[in-house]
C-alpha cells in the first residue's frame, strides 16, 4: 500500500508539471498549427498521463486521456489540422484531465467526473474528421501500427530489446533518449537561426518541420517498451525527462537541470533556524560593540572583531541561500495565462494578444502562491474593461488586436510586475462619478481628490464599472481581492493610466517575508521596527513647521502637503519624557497614499526576523508581529497597512504641549517623615556620612550605589522623592549622566537635585549646572551645613524642626 | 543479624507502598502561588517554567491587565498581570515576583504572580467544585482544594490562556 501511495505521489507531481506546461503548449499550437515539435511534446504528456494511470488503474483519467491521444496523433501526423474549435475540444478534456488529477490527489480515486461527452467529441474529431473514414477504434491500432514498424527499424542496427537484461535495456534507452535530446539541441539550434522567418514564409518552413520528422522514433521505442514489467521508473520517467528537458532547454539551450525535490517543511524549518541565527548575530554584534567600548584598545578585540564580521558575513550568505532555494520562478504563475487570454476572448469577441516577459524572475514560494488570483483579476480587468472591442479600436486608431504585456523584473530588493493594456485606460472622472454613486465617497472627498487617488478606487470592495455583471467581471469584488492578496504579502499596488493609450499596474512584493529590513523608531522609551519597504524617506523637522488643518496635523514637504500623525498617538504611549523642539518625521509610502509618521528619534536600520506574537496577540491592530533584537528585548513591528487606516482616526494631539500633564500632584506633608530623600553614592561610608548628618531631621532616606540604581529606584515609582543627593564619579552611570536622564522627565522637572562631590573645579561645577544640578556641594562638609542645605531644596517646615 | 535485615526490608515495603499510595491516580500535582491575599494553584504539568521577572515590551491597544511581550529564548510570549486580571491594583515587582509560563498545547503564556508558596500533593477527593455562583464554563476556577487549614483555589490552565478580549 506504501508504496502504491508512493508511486500515485510521484505520478500526481509529474502530471501536475507537465499539465502545467500544457497549456501555454497549446496556445502557442493553435497559431502555430503546423509545429510538429509542439504537437508532439503535447502528445507525449497525453501519452505519459494515459501510461501511469493505466498502471495505476485510474480507468476514467485513462479513458479520457486514450481519447485525447488519438485526436493529437491524428494531429501529429498531419491528418488532422488543429482548428480553433478543434481546439475548444482538446481544451476541455485537458481541464478535465485537471479536474480528475485534483480529484485523484484528494481522494486517491478518479470517480466522480463524467467525461463521456468530452470523450464522443473527442471520439467525433479524431474518428469524423477528414477524409480518412476509419472508425475510431482503429485508431489505437494505427498507433501500434505506428509504432511497430518503428521497433523494427530501430532493432535493424540494434541489438534484440526482448533478449536485453533490464540494466542493459536502461542504459540502451538513456543512450537513445542522449541522442534525442542531442538531436532537438542541434535542432533547435537550427530554428533559432532561421529566427522569424520561418514563421512568416511557409515555404522556408518545409525545412525545419521536414527534419523533426524522424523525431518520433526515438520517442517511440519508450513506448514501445511499455509493455515489459520490470523497468517501471524508466517508463514514467523517460518521456517525462523529454519534456522537462525541452521546456528550459527553449531558452537555454545547453541546461539539463539537476534537481532534487524536497519536502517545503524542510525549507520551513531551515529559514526558521536561518532566522534564528540572524537574531544570534544581530546580538553577537551588539555585544562586539559594548565589548570594543570597555576595552578600547585591547588586542584580542582585533580577533574578536574578525571573528564577529565574519559570523555576520556567513550569516548573511547562508540566509540568502536558503531563501533561495525557496525561490520558484514566477513563470509558474504566468503560465496560466496565455489559455486564459485565448478563452478570454472568444468569450468577448476581442482580439488580444499576451506579451509574457520576465518569466524567469525567481520569488520565495509562498508569495508565488499569494499572488496568481490577484494576476487573475487583473488580467481579466484588462481584458474586459481596458481592452477596446476591435471595431471601436480601428474607429480610434489603433491595431485592431489589442496587446496585454506581463512583465516580471526586479528592483532593489523587491520584485515587480507589471500589467500594461493598450486599451482605453481609466476615466477619472467616471470613476469619480461611480464612486459617489455607490457612496463610497463623499462630493468632497471626490473633489479633492488627485488622479492616483482617483484610480485607486477600483480597488475599493464595493466598486465597479461594469455596466453589467458578466462571467467576466462586474461584481465588484475582484480588485478588493487584488488589494488584500497583496497587501497580504506586504506588497504594494501602482496604477497608472492614461485615457485612450492604456494603463498600467504595477505591483510591488518582496522577496521573502521571514526576513525583511527594518528602520527602528524611538517614540518615548519604546522602540518599533518600521518595514524599509514603506519607508520613502525621512525628515527632521522642528515643531513649528506643523500646521493643523481641519484638526489634523499637517506640513509641507517640498511640493506637497503631508498629514501626520504621532506615533504615540496610535499606539498609546505614555508621554514621560519631555517633548524636544525637534522631531523626526518617517514619510510611509503605500501605494499611492502617503503619510508622515512623528517619531522622537532613529535609531537605525536593522535587519529582523519577523515573529508572530502568537494567537493570545494576534490581529492587534497596527501591529504586523514582533522581533527579538540584539539586546534580548521585544520590538513590535508597525503594521503600515493598517496605520495608515488608524492614522484617519487620531486627533491632532500630536505635538501639543504635554506639559500640561505634568502638574504634580504635592502630596500636604504632616510630618517630617513624609519628606523623602535618595543619596546616591557609590561609597558606602559617605552614604553612612550623609545619613548621620540628615538623619535628626526625621526624614526618610533612601540609598542608592550608583546612577542606574538611581533611576530604577526613581522609574519604580516606589517613592515620591523631594531631593536627591548626588555624588558624582560613580561606575556603571556618574552623577552628570544621571542628572541628564532625570531632567529629560517631566514629572522630575522640579526634583532638586544636590551635588556632593569632591571635585571642585570650575568646569565641574558648570558641568553640574548644566545638567540641572541647583547645588554643588564640595568635600568635605559639616553635618549642619549639609543639613541646611537639603532643608532649604526641599522646602521643609520649620514646624518640624 | 537476619532480624535486622527483615526489619530494615519490612520498612522498605512499607515506604513503598506508601510512596505506591502517593502515586496512585488519586493524586493531584499542582503548584500553589500567591495572588493579593489568596492562594492559587495550576496542575503541575501545565507549568512550563517559573522564572524570575525581567524586562517585557509594552503592546499598545490590549486590556490594562496584558502588560505586553517578552523573549523566552527566542519565542515572543504575551505577559499577563494576574493581579490585574483578578481586579486587584498593580503591583510593583519584588524579590518575590515571579513569572510563571503556562503551556498547554500550543498556546503559551506568562503570568505575573505575587510569590509562589508550594508543590502541593492533594487527593482528589479533598478536591470540590468551586462554588455555586461562580460555576460554569465562563468561570476560571476548576475546583475548591481543601488541605488541613487551608483552602486553595485551582485554576483552569485553559481559561487562563484564553484571549477573552
Amino acid at each position: 500500500m506504501d508504496e502504491f501511495q508512493e508511486i500515485l505521489q510521484d505520478f500526481l507531481v509529474e502530471s501536475f508539471e507537465l499539465v502545467e506546461k500544457l497549456d501555454e503548449d497549446l496556445v502557442e499550437l493553435e497559431t502555430n498549427p503546423e509545429d510538429l515539435e509542439l504537437l508532439n511534446g503535447i502528445f507525449r504528456v497525453a501519452h505519459t498521463v494515459k501510461g501511469a494511470s493505466s498502471f495505476l488503474n485510474f480507468d476514467v483519467l485513462t479513458h479520457l486521456t486514450h481519447h485525447m491521444e488519438d485526436v493529437l496523433n491524428k494531429a501529429r501526423h498531419g491528418d488532422l489540422l488543429i482548428t480553433p474549435d478543434i481546439m475548444d475540444v482538446v481544451l476541455e478534456s485537458i481541464d478535465l484531465m485537471k479536474a480528475l488529477l485534483t480529484i485523484i490527489r484528494d481522494t486517491s480515486a478518479d470517480a466522480g467526473i463524467d467525461v463521456s461527452a468530452c470523450v464522443v467529441k473527442l471520439d467525433k474529431i479524431s474518428g469524423g474528421d477528414g477524409e480518412v473514414n476509419t472508425p475510431q477504434a482503429t485508431a489505437p491500432v494505427e498507433e501500434i501500427v505506428e509504432s511497430a514498424p518503428v521497433i523494427e527499424e530501430v532493432a535493424e542496427d540494434e541489438p534484440d530489446y526482448d533478449n536485453m537484461s533490464p540494466d542493459d535495456l536502461e542504459a540502451e534507452i538513456e543512450k537513445l533518449l542522449q541522442e534525442r535530446q542531442e538531436e532537438d539541441k542541434a535542432k533547435r539550434a537550427a530554428k533559432v537561426a532561421a529566427g522569424e522567418e520561418v514563421l512568416a514564409a511557409p515555404e522556408v518552413q518545409e525545412e525545419p518541420a521536414a527534419e523533426p520528422e524522424p523525431t518520433p522514433e526515438p520517442v517511440a521505442p519508450p513506448v514501445a517498451v511499455t509493455p515489459t514489467p520490470p523497468p517501471v521508473a524508466p517508463k514514467a520517467e523517460a518521456p517525462s525527462g523529454d519534456a522537462k528537458a525541452a521546456a528550459p532547454a527553449k531558452r537555454t539551450p545547453a541546461a539539463v537541470e539537476q534537481t532534487i525535490r524536497v519536502d517545503v517543511k524542510r525549507l520551513d524549518h531551515l529559514m526558521n533556524l536561518i532566522g534564528e541565527l540572524v537574531l544570534a548575530k544581530n546580538r553577537l554584534i551588539k555585544i562586539n560593540d559594548d565589548v570594543e567600548e570597555r576595552y578600547e584598545g585591547e588586542e584580542f578585540l582585533e580577533e574578536l572583531n574578525q571573528v564577529v564580521s565574519i559570523v555576520s558575513l556567513v550569516t548573511t550568505d547562508l540566509q540568502i541561500a536558503v531563501m533561495k532555494t525557496r525561490m520558484l520562478p514566477i513563470g509558474k504563475v504566468f503560465n496560466k495565462f496565455p489559455r486564459m487570454i485565448r478563452d478570454l476572448t472568444r468569450e468577448l469577441n476581442k482580439k488580444i494578444e499576451l506579451e509574457i516577459s520576465g518569466e524567469d524572475t525567481e520569488l520565495d514560494k509562498s508569495i508565488v502562491e499569494e499572488i496568481g488570483d490577484p494576476l487573475v483579476h487583473i488580467i481579466r480587468n484588462s481584458c474586459d474593461h481596458g481592452i477596446e472591442t476591435p471595431d471601436i479600436r480601428i474607429a480610434a486608431g489603433k491595431p485592431e488586436t489589442g496587446i496585454i504585456a506581463l512583465k516580471a523584473y526586479n528592483e532593489g530588493n523587491q520584485i515587480v510586475i507589471q500589467i500594461d493594456d493598450d486599451g482605453k485606460g481609466l476615466d477619472t472622472t467616471m470613476l469619480k462619478n461611480k464612486a459617489l454613486e455607490k457612496g463610497l465617497i463623499s462630493e468632497k472627498e471626490a473633489d479633492s481628490m488627485s488622479d492616483k487617488e482617483a484610480f485607486a478606487l477600483i480597488m475599493k470592495p464595493g466598486f465597479s464599472t461594469a455596466a453589467a455583471v458578466t462571467n467576466v467581471s462586474g461584481r465588484g469584488v475582484g480588485m478588493d481581492v487584488v488589494k488584500t492578496n497583496i497587501e497580504k504579502v506586504n506588497g504594494i499596488i501602482d496604477i497608472e493610466s492614461e485615457m485612450g493609450q492604456g494603463s498600467s499596474m504595477k505591483l510591488k512584493i518582496p522577496l521573502t517575508l521571514a526576513i525583511i529590513q527594518a528602520l527602528l523608531v524611538g517614540v518615548q522609551e519604546e522602540h518599533y521596527a518600521i518595514p524599509l519597504a514603506s519607508v520613502l524617506e525621512t525628515v527632521r523637522i522642528s515643531k513649528d513647521e506643523i500646521y493643523t488643518v481641519e484638526g489634523r496635523s499637517v506640513m509641507r514637504l517640498r511640493e506637497d502637503v503631508l498629514s501626520l500623525v504621532h506615533i504615540g498617538d496610535i499606539f498609546e504611549v505614555e508621554r514621560i519624557l519631555d517633548a524636544s523642539e525637534h522631531a523626526y518625521v518617517v514619510v510611509l509610502g503605500l501605494g499611492t497614499q502617503k503619510l508622515g509618521l512623528i517619531v522622537d528619534t532613529l535609531v537605525g536600520q536593522e535587519e529582523i526576523v519577523i515573529k508572530s506574537l502568537g494567537d493570545y496577540l494576534k490581529g492587534i491592530e497596527g501591529i504586523a508581529g514582533a522581533t527579538i533584537r540584539g539586546d534580548g528585548g521585544v520590538t513590535l513591528i508597525v503594521d503600515v497597512v493598517a496605520l495608515m487606516d488608524m492614522a484617519k482616526n487620531v486627533k491632532a494631539t500630536a505635538m501639543v504641549d504635554s506639559s500640561s500633564g505634568a502638574a504634580q500632584i504635592t502630596h500636604e506633608k504632616t510630618k517630617a517623615s513624609d519628606y523623602t530623600v535618595m543619596i546616591v553614592d557609590d561609597s558606602k561610608t559617605d552614604r553612612m556620612i550623609m545619613r548621620k548628618a540628615l538623619e535628626p531631621m526625621g526624614i526618610t532616606l533612601i540609598e542608592a550605589a550608583d546612577g542606574q540604581e538611581a533611576l530604577n529606584i526613581l522609574k519604580s515609582g516606589e517613592h515620591s522623592f523631594d531631593g536627591m543627593l548626588v555624588d558624582i564619579e560613580m561606575p556603571r552611570m556618574d552623577g552628570y549622566t544621571l542628572a541628564t536622564e532625570i531632567k529629560k522627565y517631566n514629572k522630575y522637572k522640579a526634583l532638586p537635585l544636590i551635588a556632593v562631590t569632591s571635585r571642585t573645579g570650575k568646569s565641574d561645577r558648570m558641568r553640574g549646572v548644566e545638567s540641572g544640578m541647583v547645588e554643588y556641594i564640595t568635600k568635605p562638609y559639616s553635618a549642619d551645613y549639609l543639613a541646611s542645605v537639603v532643608q532649604r531644596n526641599v522646602k521643609f517646615k520649620s514646624e518640624f524642626l | 543479624m537476619s532480624d535486622k535485615l527483615k526489619q530494615i526490608i519490612n520498612k522498605q515495603g512499607e515506604q513503598q507502598a506508601d510512596t505506591g499510595l502517593d502515586q496512585s491516580d488519586d493524586i493531584v500535582q499542582l503548584v500553589g502561588f500567591v495572588i493579593g491575599e489568596e492562594e492559587y494553584a495550576v496542575p503541575i504539568l501545565a507549568i512550563q517554567e517559573i522564572i524570575k521577572p525581567f524586562s517585557w515590551t509594552r503592546v499598545p491597544q490590549v486590556p490594562p491587565y496584558i502588560l505586553g511581550v517578552f523573549n523566552l529564548r527566542g519565542s515572543v510570549i504575551p505577559l499577563i498581570d494576574l493581579r490585574v486580571k483578578f481586579g486587584l491594583p498593580a503591583k510593583n515587582h519584588n524579590d518575590e515576583t515571579r513569572f510563571f509560563v503556562l503551556k498547554q498545547g500550543d498556546e503559551v503564556a506568562g503570568f505575573v504572580i505575587d510569590r509562589l508558596t508550594m508543590a502541593i500533593r492533594i487527593k482528589k477527593e479533598n478536591i470540590g467544585p468551586a462554588p455555586d455562583t461562580i460555576s460554569g464554563d465562563d468561570t476560571m476556577i476548576d475546583g475548591v482544594g481543601k488541605q488541613e487549614d487551608r483552602i486553595i483555589t485551582i485554576l483552569k490552565v485553559d481559561k487562563l490562556l484564553e484571549r477573552d478580549f
